[in-house]
């Protein structure tokens, strides 16, 4: 018969029952009926009509079987027989229930991490043909383009596909009578949309002669900022905004998938790329980042080597620039998930893992010791002719219940565990990582459930097998059943477990440890008093460097004039924060080194107050001051490290400094040396020469404001200084004012998660290893009771027994945690390959963890040691 | 009375099927009527029967449904299906090959 079948009969097996049992009753009634219309008397009839049908049940069960229930049916009976027989241990259930729970929990929610991140294409048609295209540079491996590069590229497509360019930029959105906002924007080619695969849902796409600047003052909003912000109007195709203080159409809403959380998630507004003339031949600006649709009938390979080709032609023909630089294709599904991220998340659930491996070597344990306390009953039921798989049946039922209600307890932990993440990952757009819970989600959970608890389950169940049922039984009450065998199991797991916990503490400890240096770093600069915030000059409002650097002089002066406030400056980027903007040079006195081989130095451009503002500290020579203007000598100050580098032991103040591809062969003057400043960010330019132009030579749109306060507490004067950027210029928001350190502090929150999440796994791990080593030595101390009896009797002390127990706790604890260190010492290097800036080298941490680990055991054997000094021997040794 | 025989193993299946290929029965009438076919010779066996019934409504030889009897009581009708005429055929061709096999043996030893 069909499975099925057998299955529907299961269900419909009451009705089916009551059927066969009225029937086997008509059937008696009829033959009684018989029999005494043959002269028999009712009663005598009755009887032997019964005895002619003979045994009732046992024919029933026959007949059962004839149906062919008997598999499923014993399946269901011993189900049952497990859950009651667990309903009956609370505790043990319990305890088992969510141990299981939090380690397949944990291991499920990062999982679904990496489900999310990695394995979900985006949500575009055909994705596995987009394709992302980066410079790479030794400084920047995922490089983007300059505007001249990306058009040539465009042009030389030909059957390549079709490709598609971004650039960053935020614009300020500022409707009469509201404080200005600054809204993301992503400036985009025409196509954009279409090589993703993506139409607008209301208005239309972008048109190709937008591109050109002058045409460009239209938008596209993304499907959440039409609902926050413009409420979901039907009518806002055609509408005009004030965009950067100008006039923008919206010509079109996007639907709400293409923005995905991994992509464009943070996006509002997109506008047409809009290239000014010079931008068209610019080759120096990193400004665009390319994406491809890469032609169906093309092969990943064939893609990847045009774009190779491309980018060696490139460095071929324009090598100062391009020199040392490639071409390379990334699967944008890949990119955009990062370079890192499958070897993080990877990490990640094998730490999960982890957990999940202590959190089962005690339900092992938990399981062992219960199936060790019903030995005596396993070999009595082996001893009067049980099959090994009736034995085993059982066994494995309960496990498989256990699973199951672990695997419903560890969704709900990795729900929650989810939630907690997503709710912790929002960004300053609002966007948080989106963790949907899949097929493929609850598939891993179901999997990981089982798995565990059946192979956990089944070791002990195998000691059941082995149990010899001749010394079971003669061993009587007082035995150890399984004797040295399952002890040395359960001492295994308990070295597996501390072995686990300290790689799993001692990562987390090495990490904290590294992220704590990284954002408490505070080198070359000083953060006390400090307030930053970030302005973007409207390019058609501030139209031109005289403007900008008008609006710069003004900016300092009129903050400068409030009071409480010491020194403030404006300048490119922040001291604590990547410099973007990489630049190679040559000393114009030297002979010139090959192209490709030139000093390499990230480039900042400060205003003449700012080293006094920041508080780096000034080596040799001058600071910049109010005569190096636009049309004064080109000067520069370079850093402690650039100057050694350099020069060495000569003085570097009035040598000359020349960047290479702007064809100024003559340079800039250095005319000051500075301490050097670090990044608090784990991904810094490997670049360690740093170079300062004055903002007033150098004007860019993108400015910082750096503000130093005297005596109040900094987080007052952000107030004020709103107000008087305010007053500068009403349409002009300032983004992120706020002091340095909680700039800081914010701009590493997807590290604190990590760090979090790292540090709850340690203690997790922490927690199960100290109960499983308090499990084990309080049944071996039970079972050692006797023992500890005769050795008092004999005149131990009190001490000589707490000791053995503590002893033995302590050795597994210190075999666990020496094993566990080598794998700590993998981790450490691990995580040194994510975090290329972090100070991962902490043989502190891992005695510390050492040292924590051995206490944490001593503190869980010295309950059983306590308890196993207070023997009363006569007592015991009476009871025998 | 006829000497009472047991019945020969495997061949319940093929006598009950023939009884209801006469037409449909209840469970005591397929005993009745075995009983009464074979002039009370062989005794069917209750412990057997139901088993044998179960088993042959399984594979789709039989099926069965609830009707009255004549005495309007409940009973549980066996009927015939088209599997079950193919199998009676099947069985029938076979019986009569190993009854004339073993005839043939026994004669001619």
């Amino acid at each position: 018969m069909n499975p099925l079948r057998r299955l529907l009969h299961l269900f419909r097996r009451r009705r089916l029952e009551a059927e066969m049992a009225e029937e086997m009753r008509f059937h008696l009634e009829e033959r009684a009926a018989d029999l005494s219309a043959d002269g028999l008397p009712e009663e005598e009839a009755r009887l032997a009509a019964q005895r002619k049908f003979g045994n009732l049940g046992s024919l029933q069960e026959r007949a059962r079987e004839a149906r062919g229930w008997r598999g499923l049916e014993r399946l269901a009976g011993d189900v049952r027989l497990a859950i009651r027989r667990l309903l009956r241990f609370p505790g043990f259930t319990i305890l088992a229930v969510v141990t299981l729970g939090l380690g397949v929990g944990a291991n499920t929610a990062m999982f679904g991490v990496l489900n999310s991140l990695i394995l979900r294409p985006l949500p575009y048609p055909e994705s596995e043909h987009l394709e992302r295209i980066d410079r790479v540079t030794p400084q920047a491996p995922e490089g983007r383009v300059s505007p001249a590069d990306f058009l040539d590229f465009r042009r030389a497509t030909g059957g390549f596909g079709e490709v598609a360019a971004n650039a960053l930029g935020d614009l300020s959105l500022s409707e009469p009578g509201e404080p200005p906002d600054v809204v993301p924007v992503l400036r985009i080619t025409a196509n954009y949309f279409s090589v993703l695969g993506v139409q607008p849902q209301a208005g239309r796409d972008f048109r190709p002669e937008e591109e050109i600047a002058g045409n460009h003052r239209v938008l596209i909003l993304s499907h959440r900022c039409w609902q926050n912000r413009f409420g979901g109007r039907d009518d806002i195709v055609g509408h005009t905004i004030r965009v950067d203080g100008l006039p923008h159409v919206i010509v079109g809403v996007l639907p709400p998938q293409a923005n995905d959380w991994r992509y464009l998630g943070w996006v509002d507004l997109f506008r047409p790329l809009g290239l000014e003339p010079e931008q068209i031949g610019d080759r120096q600006t990193p400004l665009l980042r390319m994406v491809a649709r890469r032609a169906g009938h093309l092969s990943r390979e064939e893609a990847n080597s045009f774009v190779t080709s491309f980018g060696a032609r490139l460095a071929a023909d324009h090598p100062e620039v391009n020199a040392g630089s490639g071409w390379r294709m990334v699967s944008l599904n890949r990119a955009v998930a990062g370079r890192d991220a499958p070897v993080m998340l990877g990490m990640l659930v094998g730490l999960s893992g982890f957990v999940l491996l202590i959190a089962c070597s005690n339900l092992a344990n938990l399981l062992l010791a219960r199936t060790m306390a019903r030995a005596r009953e396993l070999a009595l039921r082996a001893a009067l002719g049980a099959s090994r798989a009736q034995l085993l049946r059982p066994l494995i039922a309960e496990s498989l219940v256990l699973a199951l209600a672990g695997g419903a307890c560890a969704l709900l932990i990795a729900r929650w565990m989810s939630d907690w993440l997503a709710s912790r990952t929002i960004d300053d757009h609002g966007q948080g990582v989106v963790l949907p819970f899949d097929w493929n989600v609850l598939g891993w959970a179901l999997l990981v459930s089982l798995g565990t608890a059946l192979a956990f389950g089944l070791a002990p169940a195998l000691f059941a097998l082995r149990l010899d049922v001749n010394d079971t039984l003669k061993s009587g009450a007082r035995g150890a059943p399984g004797g040295a065998g399952h002890q040395r199991f359960r001492h295994v797991l308990v070295v597996c477990q501390f072995g686990l916990a300290t790689v799993l503490l001692a990562g987390a400890g090495i990490f904290v440890n590294g992220l704590g240096e990284l954002t408490d770093r505070r080198a070359g600069w000083e953060s006390d008093h400090l307030i930053s915030g970030t302005v973007v000059l409207p390019a058609g409002v501030y139209g031109g460097p005289e403007k900008i650097a008008a609006f710069q002089r003004l900016a300092v002066e009129r903050l400068e004039s409030l009071p409480g406030i010491a020194s403030a400056s404006v300048s490119a980027f922040t001291p604590f924060f990547n410099w973007g903007e990489v630049r190679k040079y040559v000393l114009p006195d030297r002979p010139l080194p090959p192209p490709g081989q030139e000093a390499v130095a990230v480039v900042n451009a400060v205003s003449p107050g700012y080293f006094n503002t920041v508080g780096t500290a000034l080596l040799a020579g001058r600071s910049f001051n109010g005569h190096d203007t636009l049309g004064a000598p080109d000067v520069v100050i370079i850093n402690q490290s650039m100057a050694a580098g350099l020069f060495g032991r000569e003085n570097a103040i009035g040598k000359r400094l020349a960047r290479v591809g702007t064809g100024n062969l003559d340079g800039a003057e250095i005319v000051g040396v500075v301490a050097d400043v670090k990044s608090v960010m784990p991904d810094p330019s490997p670049a360690t020469f740093q170079v300062y132009s004055p903002i007033t030579q150098e004007p860019r749109i993108q400015n910082e404001i750096l503000v130093r306060t005297a005596g109040v507490a900094p987080a007052l004067q952000v107030d004020r200084i709103r107000e008087e950027m305010a007053a500068l210029d009403p349409d002009l928001p300032v983004r992120q004012l706020q002091t340095a350190d909680a700039t800081i502090y914010r701009a590493n929150y997807q590290l604190r998660v990590l760090r979090d999440m790292l540090l709850s796994f340690a203690g997790l791990g922490l927690g199960l290893a100290t109960l499983g080593v308090f499990g084990v030595v309080a049944r071996t101390t039970a079972q050692r009771t006797s023992e500890f009896a005769i050795r008092l009797a004999l005149g131990a002390c009190v001490r000589d027994i707490t000791r053995l127990v503590l002893g033995s706790g302590v050795k597994l604890a210190l075999i666990g945690s020496g094993l566990g260190l080598l794998g700590a010492f993998g981790l450490a290097r691990l995580l040194a390959m994510g975090f290329p800036a972090m100070e991962l080298h902490r043989p502190g941490v891992l005695v510390a963890t050492l040292l924590l680990l051995i206490l944490t055991a001593l503190a869980a054997c010295w309950l059983p040691a306590r308890r196993a000094g207070r023997i009363d021997p006569m007592a015991v040794l009476r009871a025998e | 009375m006829a000497h009472k025989c047991d019945l020969l193993q495997g061949t319940l299946d093929m006598l009950v099927l023939r009884v209801l290929d006469r037409g449909d029965l209840h469970g005591w009438g397929i005993t009745q009527k075995l009983e009464q076919l074979s002039e009370r010779a062989l005794q069917v066996d209750e412990g057997s029967l139901y088993p044998a019934l179960y088993r042959m409504e399984e594979r789709g030889w039989i099926k069965a449904e609830w009707r009255l009897t004549e005495n309007n009581r409940r009973a549980k009708y066996y009927a015939l299906t088209r599997a079950g005429r193919k199998q009676l055929e099947t069985e029938q061709q076979h019986w009569a090959r190993l009854t004339a096999i073993i005839a043939q043996v026994m004669s001619s030893a």
